[in-house]
């Protein structure tokens, strides 16, 4: 499974990193959020799925 | 040409709902929130329901202004919250690097020695009012920090501030008049500090940036800057304060929440977060559109000026369980506090460092306090929401 962020979408809103920081962090240069693992290792995969709903703008999508 | 005086208008749909209280205006929200389609008698439209929100912020003929009609009285358009398109990217792109949270995070010691000196002020005295002696000084002090001014001058800025974000006048005429009149004595200011910094060698703060940065290969003019720091003085001066003081007169009505945050300091952040979710101190912005579009089933004609509450769609039963219950461990907490789409605020990450150390400063030194007996904290949402009579007891020694 891969976790990605619209860059587009994403407005830094940061609640994927302040819930799942072994997988999400904010760039340097702007505070929008990148994925640190890619793919997602599989004892992340739930916490993966469930933080997609706590995006403000949705950014995040799973893909197989 | 006659000017006709206009009426303060109520500053929130959900001010005009009779579930309206001052104190407790969440409930008011979630009414809001829940209407299929939310309005003004005068048929100005409002988005309140958190989904239709985030799908109307993402549209893109979706504008932070009209071109006329700039935010908080500014006599030209607020950087970079006037702006919209490719200008407003091209300035968050010179202005992001400025506020991530690794380049805040240097601020931490500052934020706590501030904190410190100001508790240090009525530690001993067994009572304090909040807002005054803490909530207010505080993002002033650091904001000056920041931008790298002389201490001296905070007064000069709270003035200023106080002016824009709660005018004074019975008229909207009036409050324009008065809201320019500080307006110009700000810009007069800041161009004689950019003139004085140009003539010093280069120095490590906000200022010096905004002199050195370019932008596609230009320094940022004096009106640039200006523009900037204006917008910078409101949004980071009274936002926190107010967030501040609701979040303390939050924690000294409920001992055992305080408590239990302060005895496991890893449930701070997550508090914080849905102590703004709740509290919302800025509860709506307003956005233009651009050409007739639908949202979520609903017609916005080219034209209109839209209320867009964060403060409704935080309680949006829709999307949060019980809305009205403070849940620090609750999940998914999509909230808008910092509001969303692409003029989300600038500063969160700053916002979210100086309440964390404020609070964790605050309950390291005075851990146990109540407000003071027989008086209440009293709220104001006009504007940012903030316990705006905050006296608080506490045991000394």
């Amino acid at each position: 499974m891969r976790a990605v962020i619209d860059p587009l979408l994403c407005q830094g809103h940061a609640q994927c990193v302040l819930n799942l920081p072994e997988l999400f962090a904010l760039d340097d240069n702007d505070s929008h959020g990148y994925v640190l693992l890619d793919p997602v290792p599989h004892e992340l995969a739930e916490q993966a799925r469930w933080i997609v709903g706590s995006c403000p703008e949705r950014a995040i999508s799973l893909t197989d | 040409m006659t000017t006709e005086s206009t009426t303060v208008p109520a500053f929130c749909a959900a001010h005009l709902l009779d579930s309206w209280d001052e104190r407790n205006p969440q409930r008011a929200f979630a009414e809001l929130a829940g209407q299929s389609v939310p309005s003004r008698q005068d048929g100005t439209l409002v988005v309140a329901g958190r989904e239709e929100l985030r799908e109307f912020l993402r549209h893109p003929a979706v504008r932070a202004t009209d071109g006329v009609h700039h935010n908080l009285g500014a006599p030209r358009p607020l950087i970079p919250l006037d702006l919209d398109g490719d200008a407003h990217r091209k300035y968050r792109k010179l202005l992001d690097p400025l506020f991530t949270p690794k380049r805040v995070a240097a601020l931490e010691p500052v934020i706590r020695a501030r904190a410190n000196t100001l508790i240090d002020e009525f530690a001993d005295n067994g009572e304090a009012e909040l807002l005054s002696a803490f909530c207010a000084p505080l993002p002033g002090q650091i904001f000056i920090d920041l931008l790298g001014l002389p201490l001296e001058d905070l007064p000069f800025f709270v003035d200023f501030k106080e002016a824009v974000v709660r005018p004074q006048g019975t008229t909207v005429e009036e409050q324009q008049a008065n809201m320019r009149a500080v307006g110009d004595r700000m810009h007069d200011y800041l161009v004689r500090t950019l003139d004085e910094r140009r003539r010093e060698p280069a120095r490590d703060d906000l200022i010096g940036g905004f002199l050195t940065v370019e932008v596609d290969g230009e320094r940022l003019t004096d009106t640039e800057i200006v523009d900037i720091c204006y917008l910078l003085v409101i949004a980071g001066l009274d936002t926190v304060t107010c967030s501040l003081s609701c979040m303390l007169a939050w924690f000294a009505e409920r001992p055992s929440e305080r408590r239990r945050v302060m005895s496991d300091r890893a449930l701070l952040a997550p508090a914080i977060e849905e102590l703004m979710r709740f509290e919302s101190p800025v509860p709506l912005g307003h956005r233009w559109v651009t050409e007739d579009i639908e949202v979520a089933g609903r017609l916005f004609p080219a034209g209109s000026k839209v209320e867009v509450v964060w403060a409704a769609a935080n309680v949006d039963q829709d999307v949060f369980a019980d809305p009205l219950v403070v849940d620090f461990e609750r999940p998914h907490n999509a909230h808008v506090a910092f509001a969303a789409g692409p003029h989300r605020c600038l500063g969160s990450n700053l916002a979210r460092l100086e309440l964390r150390v404020a609070l964790d400063q605050f309950h390291r030194r005075i851990p146990e306090y109540e407000i003071a007996p027989g008086r209440e904290a009293t709220y104001i949402n006009y504007g940012v929401r903030a316990a705006v009579h905050l006296p608080i007891t506490f045991p000394v020694g």
